[in-house]
């Protein structure tokens, strides 16, 4: 390994001081005869006095010997405290190092020699030649007193020098235990000094951070773990976990649970979880562990080992459920008066155009109804009430019906489905309004409501499985289109929960010969989002038959796609795991090879950061193809998926597409509006905004297609006002272009999402944990938008909700120890990175002080601004458990 | 015997009792009587699916205490409305057409633009679509020479393609006979049809739909282009020298703005247009003498149409030279005081009915009785007026369309419906667009096959004095009033 592999890491650092101290030393003489001249009296007592020494250093008289030596020592201890120029003693004794080295070399061996060799050990942190690591040989060789007698520099320089050390004896695989005693010295003394960075660096390169455990202390624990978890976005293959296991420990051993819990989470380790679980005790902040659990949208049972209390258990397994989830955010939603039900027009705001849209088509349009379907679905998501579709039903059979009516055929589904979104979490009052339309004998309503009935679900779990029970009736109807929607329901309602009984329904349909394409392909998607990063044989195996079985004319078909992405969902995260599929995968046939391939090599890597795998994507991406190969789509999305990670990947993926939309072929350019949208979704950075506007005008309509979906994934559920204006002067622009302008009715809808409150960014924790379910929603909403014409503007609208998976609140909701909301003041701002800053900087910049419920946008982090409340896990997002501060003293 | 808690909606219904000896459908009768769902509606999960009518008790497993969870409801079922839904997408193309709010463009055949623009703003003249639509192939009265005829038929068949289609039409047929008929639009210059006179054009179609539209065997007041376009005028010609004066009356299709340095805006242009001198043989002088000329307006047509005179011959350069000079028109326009006394008094009363319905709109209630009076001594005189005039004015207004009610009646007011506009430096280059208002209230930019929304404002601001597009033949419709 080579050293310092972390551009960040303190090591690069102190070997880059390291440098600039030697310049000097490469012409000694002719400085030192310039300097001889201005020297101070001072000055040159001392060097004259240094060169006494040095002189009776060789002295054979041992008493002089020693004598000098101890002078020696105590002039330079007593320079050595400042590195910023080189300290006097050790510039006056550089013309001596080589006699020194010289005689020490000769020196019998004895304590004196020792004493010499820590002197010069001293001495080499400025004049040894680079690589030379004479400072660490002296140092071994010397009398082993306390490490940090000479200086921080110094402490440093040894540091670096052991890890190049260590490098290099484990090419020659000798012993390094004379090395390991110097680095707990060195630990332990970083660790005091308020070094904790420097120490990790240090372990990290030596290989051995269990040492770190013994070392930490309840001061300095917490900016280690800081720097560890941060620290392990940049390291590569498994050396991430391991620093992070360590981080998990630590946080453990301090009963810092939260945060333990978050790295459990984000090692995805139910085993850590359990254990959290375990070493807690308190109920009350059990509870808080069950809404994290519950944000990161992973399925996950309470045992009675975690939870002893019968009646306990349940009420931390509703939490776990989200079955409060609704009521929380409605009770958001009326602390921001927001509950008025909005209609698409109040989203368009045709009036703020001038004159254009004022006398609207006699007709209704089936496409622009469709599109208001999808806004008012989105816009009044998870509300319960909107102006379209639970209309109260008095007026015979109500309005509600009237408006499913005003879609036409498949569009039907949508509409029906809209209910679904419109009561997202809210089950029993989602199943009352949908239960009317299982009534029907119009297949699309049917299907709209099955696929409803899975929205309403998404995120919940219910004991009795409402979901399962209703939509397995119909996985095997004669309709596809009801099969479809059935499938799909299931695929969303049990995201990431592996559920068995649907494993078994759904997977005789893959490999069934007689199922069209279409039910065969959402049945592959939807498993694929049950058992999202299971990384599951079975299915694995299913898939890949079904994929096998496909006539050449099948591949060639849009919705082909979802079968390599369900394939890929299960190994979503999970790396090398992958390997195996991919091996088998390059036996597929040619049109579907690449494709599949990209699509898992993505889908495997998917929020790394791998910068490999970034490189392998963009290599695809440049090349030049022949006609018909349509794998670098992906490819493109890939590269945003592996990189949407952090934040400098992140960057540096937006620079590179920039590249690839320059010199990219069309079909590459197509998907890098998307790829660009899913880098920043529910984050309108402004320089990615712009770009995405300028693409929304490209004469290839698909490109401005993608641009348009994508300027509404960027701002989705932020309300902003500058996309939103983007978006309505597009409406204008392409009022007469049917198609786009049903994209941009999308793109105002996702803008506008639950009234602003909610946000579609996998990302949750303060950006540490990536929800797999989320990512998996967003990601196939993406594949489909690749053939935009064939799937959404064709009759798979529906895949549009899919985005339901990635819907959260973003939200900061305080509840007190009964889970009653209460409103506390916070102070809401910008979140700084104080990753290895020293002392105790702020966290946020820029804040204002609300009081809860608040909404955090992107980048924003809250805090509590009262001493009254301690809160119960140190990240400030979703639901929040408060406890009464017991030195809380009313002023 | 089990005991078990139903979950409905939000409310929860405890210590429902089992009999498992019974088949489910009595708890289901149960439930019916606690919610008033019908059995055959209730959806009740159990582990595994939904409980069916016949199942087994045993197999399903219920314990003792569960809860259970129910769906249904006795809401009524969602029916399709009676009436199916007629989506824009399943019209016919030329539905679509109409659904759009306008018509079609014109695709340009090589400098045709002035072509174009001329029929695009003919077109947007209701009254002239319906004459030509009434307009029969075989009716080709004896008068008509065979090329009026043709173009007529082009003009009626163009009219019909632009509604009808969705995209750009393409004016070939129409632009053949139009060249028959007026050769001189079949000019050449490098092999190719040079750009031509939109005001010629119009003039000259208009003219030869005016004479073929004459309604075979009828008066002179049935035509129908007269009746629409026609503007009579009467004048007083006057000779200074001699003191003589005489009155000619005459029908124009169009005025004339006159731009000189003194005319900024339509109005004075109008005016400047309606005095002219001219020089003729003065009998009582016995020689050619200057001759004054003043013209009021006579009658009103329904379509007012104005051309700015803005090009003029300049010998040096031996070519229309324009003149760029900024003339603003309004949107209302209101030509009463260049009408004739006549005329005059026979708008009175409909423009005092116009502004008390335009007052009332403002929410200026005549407060007064006295008000009320004064328009009841204006309705008690119109009649009479009207009477007067019914064989001139009435008489035209009705010809030109059967469908225009009894009872309404010109006003002097004008609305802006259509402009012409030319943008460059002489009048047989540069290009010509037509702006024209649309029912609806939109305007529409014809720029030859690409039509395009406008805004009102910047109709009015194709007043020239500059190099952008500026107004040459603006188009008023009448604004009546009912009495």
């Amino acid at each position: 390994m080579a050293p310092g592999p972390d551009p960040n890491s303190v090591g690069d650092g102190a070997k880059r001081d390291e440098a600039t101290t030697k310049v000097p030393s490469k012409d000694p003489k002719k400085k030192d005869d310039k300097k001889e001249e201005d020297l101070s009296e001072e000055d040159l007592q001392l060097k004259q006095n240094l060169e006494l020494y040095v002189e009776r250093v060789q002295d054979p008289n041992p008493e002089l010997q020693k004598a000098a030596l101890e002078s020696m020592r105590q002039e330079i201890r007593a320079s050595t405290s400042s590195m910023t120029s080189v300290p006097k003693p050790l510039k006056f004794l550089r013309p001596h190092y080589g006699t020194l080295k010289e005689f020490h070399k000769n020196m019998a061996e004895s304590d004196l020699k020792k004493l010499l060799a820590d002197i010069l050990s001293v001495l080499a942190l400025t004049m040894s030649a680079e690589g030379e690591r004479e400072s660490l040989g002296y140092r071994l060789t010397g009398s082993e007193g306390d490490i940090g007698s000479w200086g921080h520099e110094y402490v440093r320089n040894l540091a670096g020098e052991i890890a190049e050390e260590y490098t290099v004896r484990q090419g020659e695989e000798s012993s390094i235990e004379d090395l390991m005693d110097l680095v707990q010295q060195i630990v332990a003394f970083h660790m005091k000094h308020n070094a904790e960075t420097e120490a990790v660096d240090l372990l990290m390169d030596v290989e051995d951070l269990d040492l770190l455990l013994e070392h930490v202390d309840r001061t300095n624990f917490r900016r280690t773990c800081n720097y560890l978890t941060s620290a392990a976005k940049y390291l590569p293959g498994p050396d991430d976990m391991l620093v992070l296991d360590i981080a998990y420990m630590i946080y453990i051993k301090f009963e810092e649970y939260p945060n333990a819990l978050q790295i459990a989470l984000f090692l995805d380790n139910m085993q850590y979880v359990k254990q959290v679980f375990t070493s807690c005790t308190d109920l009350l902040r059990k509870k808080q562990f069950c809404y994290m659990i519950s944000r990161h949208g992973i399925t996950f049972e309470l045992d009675p080992e975690m939870v002893e209390n019968d009646v306990d258990r349940e009420m931390l397994q509703d939490i776990v459920n989200n079955t409060k989830l609704s009521e929380g955010y409605l009770t958001l939603a009326r602390d921001i008066e927001v509950m008025e039900a909005k209609t698409p027009e109040d989203i368009y705001k045709a009036h703020l155009l001038d004159g254009r849209a004022s006398s609207g088509p006699s007709a209704d349009s089936a496409r622009q109804n469709l599109a208001a379907t999808f806004v008012n679905a989105f816009v009044n998501a998870g509300f319960g009430q909107d102006k379209l579709m639970t209309v109260p039903s008095d007026s015979t059979s109500g309005s509600a019906g009237n408006w499913l009516f005003k879609n036409k055929e498949h569009g039907k589904t949508s509409a029906a489905a809209s209910l679904g979104m419109i009561l997202l979490w809210d089950v029993d009052a989602g199943l009352t309004h949908l239960d009317k339309y299982f009534h029907t004998n119009d297949n699309p309503i049917i299907a709209g409501a099955l696929l409803g009935v899975g929205i309403v679900n998404c995120g919940i779990k219910n004991d009795c499985d409402p979901a399962l029970a209703l939509l397995g009736e119909y996985i095997d109807k004669e309709d596809s289109s009801v099969r479809i929607g059935a499938i799909m329901g299931l695929g969303i309602a049990y995201a990431g929960s592996q559920n068995d009984q649907i494993k078994s329904s759904l997977s005789p349909i893959l490999n069934d010969a007689k199922a069209p394409l279409d039910v065969i392909a959402f049945a592959a998607l939807s498993l694929g989002m049950i058992y999202v990063g299971s990384c599951n044989e079975e299915v694995a195996q299913s898939i890949i038959f079904a994929l096998m079985d496909r006539s050449e004319a099948e591949l060639g078909e849009a919705l082909t796609r979802f079968l390599p992405l369900g394939l890929g969902l299960l190994y979503l995260g999970k790396q090398e795991s992958v390997e195996a599929t991919a091996e088998v995968s390059k036996t597929f046939n040619e049109k579907i090879r690449k494709y599949c391939d990209m699509t898992l090599l993505s889908c495997a890597y998917a929020g790394t950061g791998n910068v490999l795998k970034v490189q392998d994507l963009l290599a695809q991406c440049g090349e030049h193809l022949e006609k018909g190969d349509n794998h670098q789509g992906p490819a493109v999305l890939g590269l945003a998926m592996v990189a949407m990670s952090e934040e400098l990947g992140l960057d540096m993926a937006i620079r590179s597409l920039e590249r690839v939309l320059q010199y990219g072929e069309q079909n590459v350019r197509r998907a890098v509006p998307l790829a660009l949208g899913l880098l920043c979704i529910s984050n309108p950075k402004v320089t990615v905004m712009d770009t995405l506007s300028r693409l929304s005008h490209d004469t290839d309509s698909e490109v401005a297609m993608s641009a348009i979906i994508s300027l509404g994934l960027i701002g989705a559920g932020t309300n902003n006002a500058r996309i939103a204006g983007m978006l309505r002067n597009l409406s204008s622009y392409y009022y007469k272009d049917a198609s786009l302008l049903f994209c941009v009715r999308i793109a105002q809808g996702l803008v506008h999402m639950g009234k602003g409150l909610l946000t579609l960014s996998p990302f949750h924790s303060e950006r540490l944990l990536l929800s797999p379910t989320a990512l998996a929603g967003i990601v196939t909403l993406l594949h489909a938008c690749l053939d935009m014409k064939s799937i959404i503007l064709g009759k798979y609208h529906y895949v549009l909700y899919f985005l339901v998976l990635a819907m959260q609140p973003r939200m900061m909701l305080t509840v007190d120890e009964n889970l009653k909301p209460i409103s506390v003041p916070v102070r809401v701002g910008q979140a700084v990175d104080v990753v290895g800053q020293a002392g105790r900087p702020k966290t946020i910049t820029g804040f204002q002080t609300h009081s809860t419920p608040v909404l955090l946008a992107a980048g924003e982090r809250a805090e509590l601004a009262t001493d009254k409340y301690i809160p119960l896990s140190p990240i400030l997002e979703g639901f929040i458990i408060l406890k009464e501060n017991p030195d809380y003293r009313e002023e | 015997m089990l005991t078990v808690s139903v979950k409905w909606q939000k409310k929860v219904f405890e210590g429902i009792e089992i009999d498992v000896t019974l088949p489910p459908y009595v708890f289901k009768a149960q439930l019916y009587d606690l919610t008033g769902v019908p059995p055959e509606r209730q959806k009740i999960m159990v582990k595994g699916g939904l409980l069916k009518d016949d199942a087994d008790w045993s197999a399903i497993g219920v314990k003792d205490g569960q809860k259970l969870m129910m769906m249904g409801t006795a809401d009524e079922i969602v029916k399709a409305p009676e009436k199916a839904i007629v989506f824009a997408e399943d019209l016919p193309e030329e539905e679509q057409a109409t659904n759009l709010g306008y018509s079609a463009g014109l695709v340009n055949l090589g400098n045709t633009c002035y072509m174009n623009s001329t029929v695009q703003c003919l077109k947007s003249v209701p009254e002239l679509k319906s004459a030509l639509s009434n307009y029969s192939l075989a009716g080709r009265s004896n008068d008509v020479d065979q090329t009026s005829h043709m173009l007529t038929v082009a003009t009626r068949e163009l009219f019909g393609d632009l509604d009808r289609s969705v995209n750009a039409v393409s004016p070939t047929q129409f632009w053949m006979t139009l060249r028959k008929k007026f050769p001189q639009f079949s000019q050449l210059q490098n092999g190719m049809h040079m750009q031509q006179d939109a005001e010629e054009c119009w003039t000259q179609l208009l003219y030869t739909l005016s004479q073929s539209l004459k309604a075979p065997a009828s008066s002179e007041d049935s035509d129908a282009v007269k009746a629409l376009f026609g503007v009579n005028l009467r004048s007083r010609v006057h000779c200074q020298e001699s003191g003589e004066e005489s009155s000619e009356t005459e029908s124009v299709y169009s005025l004339k703005c006159h731009i000189s340095h003194e005319v900024n805006h339509l109005h004075e242009g109008l005016k400047h247009g309606l005095k002219g001198e001219l020089e003729k043989t003065s009998p009582a002088l016995g020689r050619t003498a200057v001759y004054l000329k003043e013209s009021l307006i006579d009658s009103l047509p329904r379509y007012l149409t104005v051309q700015f005179v803005r090009f003029f011959w300049k010998r040096e350069t031996n070519q229309k030279a324009k003149i760029l000079r900024k003339v603003d028109y309004p949107l209302e326009l209101d030509i009463f005081d260049l009408c004739s006394e006549d005329l005059r008094k026979k708008l009175e009363a409909p423009r005092q009915k116009l502004r008390d319905e335009e007052g009332k709109k403002l929410g200026l209630q005549p407060k007064s009785s006295s008000k009320d009076i004064d328009v009841k001594m204006t309705d008690a005189e119109a009649p009479s007026s009207n009477e007067g005039g019914e064989s001139s004015t009435a008489g035209q207004q009705e010809g030109a369309s059967s469908s225009s009610e009894k009872g309404t009646h010109m006003t002097g007011i004008y609305d802006l419906v259509t402009v012409l506009t030319h943008k460059g430096r002489s009048a047989d280059s540069g290009h010509y667009v037509a702006w024209v208002k649309q029912e609806s209230g939109k305007w529409i930019q014809y720029d030859d096959s690409h039509p395009s929304i406008q805004r009102e404002e910047d109709i009015t601001k194709l007043s020239g004095g500059g190099d952008w597009h500026m107004a040459y033949i603006i188009m008023y419709k009448a604004r009546f009033v009912s009495m």
